[in-house]
């Protein structure tokens, strides 16, 4: 595609690789006359700025010259030192002159551009060559065989590259080899060649062919082959180029004829030894690969010849051709439109004319035909072969998750041995923040062993500030016994040290009465001072003496003696007279307006409630030391007075207060509201102190928004700090609080995913899939999720399934539900099933069994969710208010047929514990991909559906019973998600089989999902017969837990009246098998069941809140995934027997 | 194909499994899988040289394939349904050739950080594209036509490839921009109007630089340079921006293992 033209008759040099911009130097040619036969000369200048679109070339200077020129070339000489900023343009002039301008000069429009001239040759120079190893070297040729090697830095006195060739004749070209520095080569249009060594100061080989006819108008060397060069040829009747190996000089190595007539100019690409320009008298200028003699592409030139051809040394794909019909040409070689250019003139005109569209749209007038579109050569090809420029060597790409993909083309020794050359694709993992991943691995260990205790004391111990070191304290007490005394311990509050501190000063106070013979007020005062230790306790830690205390006994002390009882006018007989008049409501009074506190108290608690409360009003409103308010409060129990007001310097103090009278339903609250005081009116230091309030309030969200505030929470190692306290928090409140662990505020979610996505960007995929918060609709997150799961190669329904499967599949796990563990084994899925849902041809295993000799055992899953995606088909009826107590019935097949396409799923192995923010039970998510149009190859005897967590669950018998147990190599089915209630499911193509009723059908089953959490009302059940038959025993001394509860569900079943409770009961009922389970298999630990033993006996005592202070306190001593799953449960049975009474 | 492919690119998973190619044989071509066979869906011819890149525009604008060409042009192909495709053309986006074309994340104008949910939002549609006129260029669509915004000159050779760095939530935006003459820049632009551009020079290389790519994360920089090395690259607090890594030959990164090897 031509870029550029200018109107001159003119040879031409572009500006060497190092200059930017690109400049084009044209001199009036002195062997063609232009069309003016204009004898002046000139040396010009011009820019090629592409930017402009348009065909003129910028003119930047123009230097009127006294010769005309045979060759122009622009070396870089001096270039590097800054010393010719633009290099140096050296020009062969007619009467046997080298001349050296200054570029840069021209282009400043100096007067003075000429660094030196020299006219040493005989006729005009017409060859000219920069030594590309040693710039300031310049060969020169003209008539009579005459070579001079020029030193630009010593430019008088020429070198000679040895003896003249013989016979004399002209030298048309010069070219210094592109490999070795000292080797030059010369040619006539004799159509000889010499190569010199500049070492041996003589010519080493002369390149000659036979017939005598090359008239060489060209010479070049190979780019990167040392001994190999090309020789064109201007004679009409050999139009060729020749391309010799020095090593084998006796004739061409090749020879390429593409030209039909004589060739004028060449020039070899140094970007891409593949690219020869070539320019001949049939006025074509072809580009072919030299190497192969193939023509790769030719340029679309007028009818013109071209005299010279050039490279653009800077832009590898731009070239400039200058004709005989005076015009200097710009093109590039990678093809393009002429359209465009014309599209542009055609733009131009239109916005001339205001007209529409000029942009973009590609069709701006329409109407308008341009005339040249019609032609073929309106579209240009680009090269056949792709230039070497073009090609990208290397390369590296981020992807998700850290990953680095990289590849690289080993550089080719010799051309055309690249394509043997193995490309390599390399996948790294970029990991820059190691101790953040370090301290991530270390939170997640944490959460799986629930090693929280350790955990916090190991942060305790690391911690580099206060603040730090108490935060993690804080945490940590949270899972620890009696919290709220280990708070006070953490706020500086020790009971006994405190304990032993008031007995030492009530010691020193004793001596000191006794000195002051009131001895015998000691044992009363120790009394009096137990029944009040809390008041006491407080007065003490606040710096406060016992003064109050003192005063009482001390008036109580001389009470024990006799006494005279005054009734005189003043206030003491007064005060005698009211209370021997039982007027207590006056004595106090009388007591108060003399200021006798303690005497007032003592009457009003003599005299009832209410005046005892109104006189510590009184007293409060009399009293102004500082203890009052404290006072005040222990007394009035009010501590949001406290909280609220309080000095925020005293935060400790307040918390303190808190932590030890607060009832457990205000705790959190107060603690919040101290926290949002300290917040919002506290200064930076007190800020953070907020997260302490926070901690022991369990606020997660809140803890979360005012960390972000007080700390830098940029860094991942800042958000790290963050999310180990939250996590920490988080396992802390869900032992100890009955909260949903999937709730997560906005904040605490955006800092999950910020976390979540620093996590996968380091590369731990699996990790940040446990930290991402599983209940959200907050769309990056679910794109993030859905993001990881891809990363992990699974999609995102299927992955958690998946997981489960194959972290459970090597060995069932005694905690497994309802028979997780044998089903594996068992499942014998219909294989065409499989073909016709999956998307990943990944099970494969197991495909070739033979259905019918499988057991079959398939679930009949609960089809009812209230997301609706499995809504039973027609004709199925939910019998959604059948008792619990309907036996199982044996179902006709059609009926079955009808059921199992509805919803019948293989059961699937419960989740593993270790996606510890998400729910233990099955989550929908996993629900929906399970095949919902599973097909029994085997009859099942009683399809039984289990609407609402309290239908009955199928029971059904394997028709032989687990023969293939274990079948190795089997996947559970799950792997693979199936839209539901997609089609394929054949009724008819069911196995006719007897429906055998399993011995204990008649009982309904009480297995529930395992560890579903409470609360949500959708339960999966599911039954197993193959179940019944393995299970062990529940060891007889455990057995008692098992008719408790039992007894205890039925008892409560029986006083219940509402529906609800019924229906929570059953459901509790069914769920505690899990509890039995873990007794069979014998997997809780010790404290665990002795903690439910004596629950048993104090439900036997009917002591049901005793049951509930035992339950608690096993909830929060014990390992939360080993009780998750009906912890909860005995919750709501002890709860309701205490409710009802039974 | 009939030519060498120069670059593949992944539509978002939300359109399904489609992969889009260019190649020096002038096309672009989009693919899809359907049960587990590549099917050509879209073959574009309207280039007249090479295709040197192709870039999806973010998933919020439905599906947008940017492509540069050795012609000078960028197309820009949006699916329109029913398997058809809109087709604007950009001509002489750079003269003598655009060799890489990369899309700035989708931010809504007024709010660079939280948007209001529910309505649709009105994105504006930005992308960046660096050709051997040396220029980075960005181009920005104004009432469904495609206008040159910003003309980015620092590089003195061809720019070979330009990363728009993806959106961390700041109001600023990020353009890595690597060229031939060894340089890389980095591109900065902190007010929404997007008018005001200034370079940060990376590094200068000895040898062409042919590839810059952004972590996820926008925090990290990797730069495949002539010399066969790979570099990566992170922006200290104080704003310099510091080599953490060679990584050479695969086994290189930090604390990088070579996962998998496989024939190119």
């Amino acid at each position: 595609m031509k870029l550029k033209e200018v109107d001159r008759t003119a040879m031409q040099a572009w500006s060497p690789a190092q200059q930017h911009p690109i400049y084009l130097a044209t001199g009036t040619s002195a062997q063609q006359l232009d069309a003016t036969f204009s004898t002046s000369a000139s040396l010009e200048i011009f820019e090629l700025d592409l930017a402009d679109p348009s065909l003129d070339m910028k003119s930047c200077a123009t230097f009127s010259s006294s010769h005309r020129y045979h060759k122009l070339l622009w070396g870089p000489h001096s270039m590097a030192s800054a010393e010719r900023v633009s290099g140096v343009l050296l020009a062969g002039g007619e009467n046997g002159s080298v001349i050296l301008y200054d570029p840069a000069k021209i282009i400043a429009g100096d007067k003075e551009v000429i660094l030196a001239q020299k006219d040493k040759h005989t006729g005009p120079v017409r060859a000219l060559d920069v030594n590309m190893f040693q710039t300031n070297l310049v060969a020169s040729g003209a008539n009579e065989s005459e070579i001079y090697i020029w030193d630009l830095n010593n430019f008088a006195t020429p070198m000679t590259p040895g003896a003249k060739t013989q016979p004399l004749e002209d030298v048309s070209c010069l070219a210094w080899n592109r490999q070795v520095q000292h080797i030059l080569a010369s040619a006539s249009p004799s159509g000889r060649a010499t190569v010199w060594d500049l070492r041996k100061n003589e010519p080493i080989i002369k390149v000659s062919d036979h017939n005598n006819r090359m008239h060489c108008s060209g010479l070049a060397w190979h780019p990167d082959v040392a001994t190999q060069m090309v020789l064109a040829s201007e004679d009409d009747r050999l139009p060729v180029i020749q391309m010799w190996d020095l090593r084998f000089a006796s004739s061409p190595l090749r020879v390429l004829e593409s030209h039909t007539r004589g060739v004028l100019a060449i020039a070899w690409s140094m970007a891409d030894s593949e690219l020869l320009l070539s320019c001949g008298k049939d006025a074509k200028i072809l580009c072919s690969n030299p190497n192969t003699g193939e023509v790769l592409y030719e340029l679309p030139t007028n009818t013109q010849w071209c005299f010279d051809i050039q490279w653009c040394p800077r832009n590898p794909s731009v070239l400039s051709a200058a004709s005989f019909d005076g015009r200097i040409s710009v093109y590039s070689i990678m093809g393009g439109s002429m359209d465009g250019l014309r599209q542009k003139q055609a733009d131009q005109l239109s916005s001339s004319f205001g007209n529409l569209d000029p942009f973009g749209t590609g069709q701006p007038l329409p109407p308008l035909q341009l005339p040249q579109q019609a032609a073929p050569q309106s579209m240009v090809l680009p090269l056949k072969k792709p230039p070497k420029w073009i090609r990208r060597p290397v390369g590296a790409s981020f992807s998700f998750g850290g990953k680095l993909v990289t590849f690289e083309n080993p550089k080719a020794q010799q051309p055309g041995l690249e394509q043997q050359q193995c490309h390599l694709v390399y996948v790294s993992q970029v990991v820059t923040e190691k101790e953040f991943l370090a301290r991530s691995n270390q939170l997640q260990e944490a959460v799986q062993s629930e090693g929280f205790v350790s955990y916090c004391q190991e942060k305790v111990d690391m911690a580099q500030t206060d603040f730090e070191k108490n935060v993690w304290a804080f945490l940590k007490v949270n899972f620890e016994e009696d919290s709220r005394g280990k708070y006070l311990e953490l706020l500086g509050y020790r009971k006994d040290e405190l304990k032993k501190k008031i007995s030492s000063t009530l010691k020193k106070n004793l001596l000191a009465d006794g000195d002051l013979g009131e001895a015998p007020a000691g044992s009363d005062e120790a009394v009096l001072n137990d029944g009040d230790k809390g008041l006491a306790t407080e007065e003490q830690l606040l710096g406060e003496g016992l003064k109050d205390h003192k005063k009482e006994t001390e008036d109580l002390g001389p009470a024990k003696k006799t006494f005279n009882i005054s009734v005189s006018g003043d206030v003491d007989g007064l005060l005698s007279q009211a209370l021997l008049t039982g007027d207590f409501e006056g004595a106090v009074e009388l007591c108060l307006y003399d200021n006798r506190m303690a005497d007032a108290i003592i009457l009003a608690i003599a005299g009832g409630r209410d005046l005892l409360a109104r006189t510590q009003r009184k007293y409060f409103a009399q009293m102004q030391s500082k203890i009052t308010r404290l006072i005040t409060a222990v007394v009035m129990k009010n501590w949001k007075e406290i909280v609220q007001s309080c000095d925020l310097q005293n935060w400790r103090e307040a918390l303190a207060a808190v932590l030890t009278y607060a009832r457990p339903d205000e705790f959190a609250a107060l603690c919040d509201l101290l926290g949002s005081r300290l917040e919002s009116e506290g200064d930076s230091l007190l800020q953070t102190q907020a997260c302490l309030c926070y901690i022991c309030a369990g606020n997660v969200e809140k803890l979360v928004a005012c960390w972000t505030k007080a700390q830098d929470g940029n860094s991942p190692l800042a958000l790290q700090d963050l999310i180990e306290k939250v996590v920490i928090l988080r396992r802390a409140v869900q032992l100890t609080q009955a909260v949903d662990p999937n709730a997560v505020g906005a904040l605490l979610a955006e800092k999950m995913s910020q976390y979540a996505n620093l996590l996968a960007a380091q590369g731990s995929i699996a990790a940040a899939l446990t930290f991402l918060p599983a209940n959200t609709n907050q769309p990056n997150i679910v794109l993030l999720r859905d993001r990881l799961c891809r990363a992990q190669e699974e999609l995102p329904g299927a992955q958690q399934p998946l997981k489960a499967a194959t972290e459970r599949q090597p060995v069932p796990k005694g905690r497994a539900g309802p028979g997780a563990g044998q089903l594996q084994g068992t499942q014998p899925p219909a294989q065409q099933y499989y073909q016709q849902v999956r998307i990943a041809p990944t099970v494969t295993t197991w495909s070739n069994k033979t259905p019918t000799a499988l057991p079959s055992h398939p679930s009949a899953g609960c089809p009812s969710d209230t997301q609706g995606d499995n809504p039973p088909p027609a004709g199925f009826i939910v019998p959604a208010a059948l008792s619990p107590a309907v036996p199982a019935q044996q179902a006709p097949a059609s009926g079955y047929s009808l059921y199992s396409q509805a919803g019948a799923r293989p059961a699937y192995p419960q989740r593993p514990q270790n996606g510890w923010n998400d729910p233990p039970a099955l989550n929908r998510a996993a629900k929906k991909k399970v095949p919902d149009n599973f097909q029994p190859p085997v009859p099942i005897t009683s399809p039984i559906m289990n609407p609402l967590a309290d239908a009955q669950c199928p029971l059904q018998q394997p028709a032989a019973p687990a023969p293939l147990l274990g079948t190795p190599g089997f996947q559970p089915p799950q792997l693979l998600p199936g839209p539901p209630g997609q089609g394929g499911f054949s009724p008819a193509a069911q196995p006719p089989g007897p429906c055998i009723l399993p011995p204990a059908a008649s009982k309904p089953s009480t297995e529930g999902a395992p560890g579903a959490p409470i609360g949500n009302a959708i339960q999966h059940v599911q039954a197993l017969p193959t179940e019944k038959i393995t299970k062990k025993p529940i060891p007889e001394e455990h057995l008692v837990l098992k008719t408790t509860f039992e007894a205890l569900i039925q008892r409560c079943l029986l006083s219940a009246s509402d529906p609800q409770t019924k229906r929570k009961l059953d459901d509790a009922n069914k769920r505690l098998e899990f509890l039995y389970d873990k007794l069979r298999e014998q997997t809780l630990s010790p404290a665990i069941l002795s903690g439910l033993h004596s629950m048993v006996k104090s439900i036997e005592g009917r002591n049901y809140q005793e049951g509930l202070n035992i339950h608690t306190h096993i909830v929060s001593t014990s390992n939360f995934s080993e009780t998750s799953a009906f912890m909860p449960v005995l919750k709501v049975v002890l709860t309701q027997a205490n409710k009802l009474g039974v | 194909h009939e030519g060498p492919v120069w670059q593949v690119a992944w539509a978002h998973p939300m359109y399904g499994n489609i992969l889009a190619s260019c190649s020096y044989d002038r096309k672009v071509i989009v693919w899809k899988e359907e049960s587990g066979t590549w099917e050509k869906t879209y073959e574009y011819t309207g280039h007249d040289s090479s295709v040197n890149s192709v870039c999806w525009a973010p998933h919020d604008y439905g599906l947008i394939l940017a492509c540069g060409s050795s012609d000078g042009a960028i197309s820009l192909l949006s699916y329109t349904g029913d398997g058809q495709w809109e087709v604007k053309k950009i001509s002489n986006a750079h003269t003598i050739g655009c060799n890489a074309v990369s899309w700035a994340p989708a931010v809504v104008p007024g709010s660079l950080i939280e948007q209001p949910s529910g309505q649709k939002p009105n994105y504006i549609k930005r992308f960046a594209s660096g050709g051997c006129d040396n220029l980075v260029k960005i181009w920005k669509e104004e009432d469904g036509q495609w206008k040159e915004e910003q003309k980015l000159e620092a590089h003195s050779d061809w720019v070979r490839d330009v990363a728009w760095a993806p959106s961390i939530g700041l109001p600023t935006s990020t353009i890595a921009s690597c060229s031939q003459d060894g340089r890389v820049f980095i591109w900065s632009c902190d007010d929404a109007s997007g008018n005001s551009w200034s370079p940060k020079l990376l590094h200068k290389f000895n040898d062409v630089v042919w590839h810059v790519s952004w972590s996820i994360t926008a925090n990290i920089l990797a730069v495949s340079g002539g010399d066969n090395k790979v570099t990566l690259w992170k922006e200290s607090v104080d704003g310099l921006w510091a080599c953490i890594s060679d990584v050479n030959k695969g086994q290189g990164g930090v604390s990088a293992a070579a996962e998998g090897q496989q024939r190119q």
